[in-house]
This record gives structure tokens, C-alpha cells and sequence, in this order.
């Protein structure tokens, strides 16, 4: 499922408040139970990894043990968890001992998946997957994340500014205007809708196919 | 003269490095300074002398003492000092000297004003190459170093350790790691007492114990920090030897008296002229 929304829709804060790291109003729910106000260490044990838009990384950590510190809070399947991390990103592999600093674009942001993976999550919240990077990166990103969800099992939750590279990889949309929602339901209906067609998705657009749906299992997100 | 001076300059490097790791680590996690840190070897020197010159018990038990009232400090000065005044860094670093002022008085009420020798931690004088060395120095600056490399594989290796450089280097990274970056600060602030108080009992073989003796480290720790950037480990040996190796020096070859006065001047050196340190870079 992607969020999409303009800079300053609210995507970012959606999800901080998600996690718990910023004060929220109102109710956040994971599979029925309430992770409302119990803070990060929380939600990452209730099962949710989060790769934020600035990564967050650890800059004069090498690779590995920046993936290592994603395993805080599982520790007992380090191995398996890192074997899964390196078969989907084999380059965090070559470059194991690199400093993150020292990483491209592309690179970091593969960590930063990388790192939420590490502690096993059901849920994957990923901001801005491919801003700023190559296109090439971009399908590489957008390819991993499929796998993720697919070969995974994972509920792979996105937040994008470029509505088209939403619509292409997600099953449901979700469209955020200044906080609010302003649509949302299966990918291949909103694509219908003229009105988000020419607001969202520009004129050329309009007779886009949506990719035939996956249904996604592991936590029930609506 | 030569070969002398060597052997005192890496016997008071090691236990300068002690001094100063503890100081250097709080920076790290939190860009604090924590002007009670001297306070810990204060504390640490007296519980020593006390367990084992007034109530008369082992010295072990002195050193033990020592270690866990550094600890408790530490984290008595994160709870209570620190956590309340989050964020406010100039807050901690007046409410944390007037602290180290107050337990100045507290020992003064306790112990008395006038200056304690305590008894060395292992008796007798060993001569290394024709030079005479106290067997307490010999085995304090023998366990700074054992102490500070275990402490360089523990931040390297384990996953708490781990945690305490993602707590320093990103918070938020840390936080969406699941690391509950209260329980980190506490668990550092804690090794920062245990061996602040440690070098106090070490530090205490080198000169007497004097309600003012907080003042000395201080100023070593604060000169680490500053000449040496935000203090990785490895920064804080390298440091702790220039400062260990100039007081040496100054010592042998100038006047005693002197040697505060150039650490000092090197503080002020270092801010004029490298204002992020020599190996100035955001992590422990």
C-alpha cells in the first residue's frame, strides 16, 4: 500500500507518529491491538521496521554493523535475518565492511531497508523509497520492495511524492492532502477517478493499467 | 633523563586516559559536559581511604566500594540532573559544577579539610631501567589499559555497545532500531562513574586526597575532550598521551608548578586554532 501526498502532506509525521516518535492524537492500531503513545521500542517489537526518508544511518558504523544494530530486538535469528538482507541487497554484502558514510545514495538507502529487515518485522514502513536516486537504483528499490511483500510475506507500506511510481507498485492507495485524506481504495480504481488522474497523476496517465494486485498478507491494514 | 621521562609519560598517559574516557563518553552520547565528572575521583579516593583506613577493611572491598559509588553518582547525576534539564546543556553544566562545589563541602564536613595520604594500593618500589616506580602506579596504569581496551572491544563488539555508538551517532536512528535510548544514557553514565571512581583510587596513589582534588582531572578531562574532538576511544588515548608526556616534561625539564598552566594553554590552543579537535568527528 503507498501514501502519496505533496511535500508537507503529512506522510513523514504519519509515520514518525506511527512509530511513536512524535506525540499523536487519536488511535493507532496494528492487527486490532493499540500501539498508541508506547513509543518506538515498542512498535519495533510489535513488528513494525521503518526506514525513514533521511535513513538515519550511522555514519561511522560499517555496513555490517549498521545492519547489526538493526537486530537490537532480534537477536536470537541474526543470522538468518542478515543471510535475507544480503540475498535481497547483494552489494551491502561487497561493501560489509565500508563505513555508511562513505555509501551513495542508492546504497544508503538499501542499508536503511537493510536495517529495518534486521529486526524481522511484519510491517515495513518505507519513506520516499527512491527520492533522489537513479532510475536504475529506483527499479532496484522498487523491485526489492515487491520482494519484500511478496516472497517476504511483509505489509509493505509507502510514502511517495511521485504518484505514478505508487500506482505502478502498490495494490491500494492512499491520497494525503495537508493532513487529511483526501481518497483512497484499490490502485486500479483511482486511476479512474479523472479528477486524481489529472491532479496527481498528470494528463498522460490517464489510461494507465494498473499492475494486477498481490494480496498482501500479515498484518491487516486498511 | 631520556628514558625516564618515557616510562613516567606512559604511566601517567594510561591513568589520564582513564580520567578522561568516562568524561569523553558522556560527551559523546549527549554533548554534555559533565563538570562533576572530577567529583567521581574525588568520590572514589576517599570511599577507598575510608573502608580501608577508617573502618579497617581489605582494600579490595575499598576499590569495590569505589566502583559502585562512581556508578550510583552517575546515574544519581543523569536522573536527577540531567534527564529534568533535557536539552539544556548550559543548565547541566552549571547545576553538574555547582554539585562538584557542594560535594567539595561534604567532604570537607566529612573528612576534614586538611589532605589524606592513602595507603598504596600494593605496597613497594620497582626499578625499571635504573628508575624507581611505585608498584600502586606500575599496576594502575597496567589495569587503565587493560580496562580501556576491553571497554574499545565492548563498544566495538557488543550489541550494547553497538547501541551506545547509533544512541551518539543518530538518536532517531537508534530509536527506530527499538533502542531505548534512556536505558543506554543510564548504562553509560554508570561505566562513566564506576570508572571515573576507579581512577580515583588509582589517581590517589599519584598525589593525596584533598577536598579540591576534583579540580585536576577536570581539567585533564575537559582538555581530552577539547584538544581530542568528540572523544572516540582510541582519540582519548592519543590525547591522554600528549597531555601525559607535556606534564612529564614540564615537570622534569621546566618546574613542577607549571604543569596545570601548559594543559591549560593547550585547551586554549586547541579552541583558537583546531575548534572541532584533532580527531574531531560525532561519535564514541
Amino acid at each position: 500500500m503507498a501514501i502519496v501526498g505533496a511535500n508537507g502532506a503529512g506522510k513523514s509525521t504519519l509515520f514518525d507518529g506511527v512509530m511513536g516518535l512524535v506525540h499523536t492524537r487519536g488511535d493507532i492500531r496494528l492487527a486490532g491491538e493499540s500501539i498508541q503513545g508506547k513509543g518506538p521500542t515498542f512498535a519495533v517489537g510489535a513488528g513494525i521496521g521503518y526506514a525513514s526518508e533521511r535513513f538515519n544511518l550511522f555514519p561511522y558504523m560499517s555496513v555490517r554493523d549498521n545492519l547489526l544494530t538493526g537486530a537490537w530486538t532480534a537477536r536470537k535469528s541474526i543470522e538468518e535475518n542478515l543471510l535475507r538482507v544480503h540475498t535481497l541487497f547483494p552489494r551491502l554484502a561487497e561493501r560489509e565492511s565500508q563505513e555508511a558514510a562513505t555509501c551513495s545514495g542508492g546504497e544508503r538507502q538499501m542499508i536503511s531497508l537493510g536495517r529495518a529487515l534486521m529486526s524481522a518485522p511484519k510491517l515495513l514502513l518505507v519513506d520516499e523509497p527512491t527520492i533522489g536516486l537513479a532510475p536504475k537504483i529506483c527499479a532496484e528499490i522498487a523491485q526489492s520492495l515487491q520482494r519484500m511483500r511478496d516472497e517476504m510475506g511483509l505489509t509493505v507500506l509507502i510514502a511517495e511524492q511521485n504518484a505514478n511510481f505508487a500506482i505502478r507498485l502498490a495494490e491500494r492507495l492512499l491520497i494525503l492532502e495537508s493532513g487529511h485524506i483526501r481518497a483512497g481504495g484499490q490502485s486500479e480504481e483511482l486511476a479512474k477517478d479523472e479528477g486524481l488522474v489529472s491532479a496527481y497523476f498528470g494528463k498522460d496517465a490517464g489510461g494507465f493499467e494498473a499492475k494486477e494486485g498481490v494480496k498482501s498478507p500479515g498484518a491487516a491494514w486498511t | 633523563m631520556l628514558l625516564q621521562i618515557l616510562i613516567q609519560g606512559f604511566l601517567l598517559s594510561g591513568l589520564y586516559a582513564l580520567i578522561a574516557v568516562g568524561f569523553t563518553l558522556i560527551f559523546g552520547i549527549g554533548r554534555i559536559l559533565n563538570l562533576a565528572h572530577g567529583s567521581y575521583l574525588m568520590a572514589g579516593g576517599y570511599a577507598f581511604f575510608w573502608i580501608g583506613q577508617i573502618i579497617g577493611l581489605p582494600k579490595i572491598i575499598g576499590v569495590a566500594l569505589a566502583v559502585f559509588l562512581g556508578a550510583g553518582m552517575g546515574i544519581a547525576i543523569y536522573r536527577l540532573i540531567v534527564r529534568p534539564l533535557k536539552g539544556d546543556r548550559i543548565a547541566v553544566e552549571i547545576a553538574t559544577l555547582i554539585l562538584a562545589v557542594i560535594l567539595q563541602a561534604a567532604i570537607v564536613l566529612i573528612f576534614g579539610s586538611s589532605s589524606k595520604i592513602p595507603h598504596p594500593l600494593v605496597p613497594g618500589v620497582v626499578r625499571i631501567a635504573d628508575t624507581p616506580i611505585a608498584w600502586s602506579i606500575l599496576v594502575a596504569t597496567c589495569a587503565s589499559w587493560i580496562i580501556l581496551l576491553s571497554l574499545y572491544a565492548f563498544i566495538r563488539l557488543s550489541h550494547t555497545g553497538r547501541a551506545m555508538q547509533a544512541v551518539s551517532m543518530d538518536p532517531k536512528g537508534a530509536a527506530i532500531c527499538g533502542i531505548d535510548s534512556n536505558r543506554i544514557d543510564i548504562i553509560v553514565w554508570s561505566i562513566s562513574g564506576g570508572l571515573g571512581a576507579l581512577a580515583g583510587v588509582f589517581f590517589a596513589g599519584y598525589t593525596q586526597l584533598s577536598p579540591s582534588m576534583w579540580v585536576t582531572p577536570l581539567i585533564i578531562s575537559v582538555a581530552v575532550v577539547i584538544v581530542g574532538g568528540i572523544g572516540s576511544i582510541m582519540g582519548t588515548l592519543a590525547v591522554a598521551h600528549i597531555i601525559g608526556f607535556m606534564e612529564v616534561i614540564v615537570t622534569t625539564l621546566i618546574a613542577p608548578e607549571l604543569r596545570g598552566v601548559f594543559t591549560m594553554g593547550l585547551i586554549i590552543v586547541a579552541l583558537l586554532f583546531r575548534p572541532r579537535g584533532l580527531f574531531g568527528r560525532e561519535e564514541i
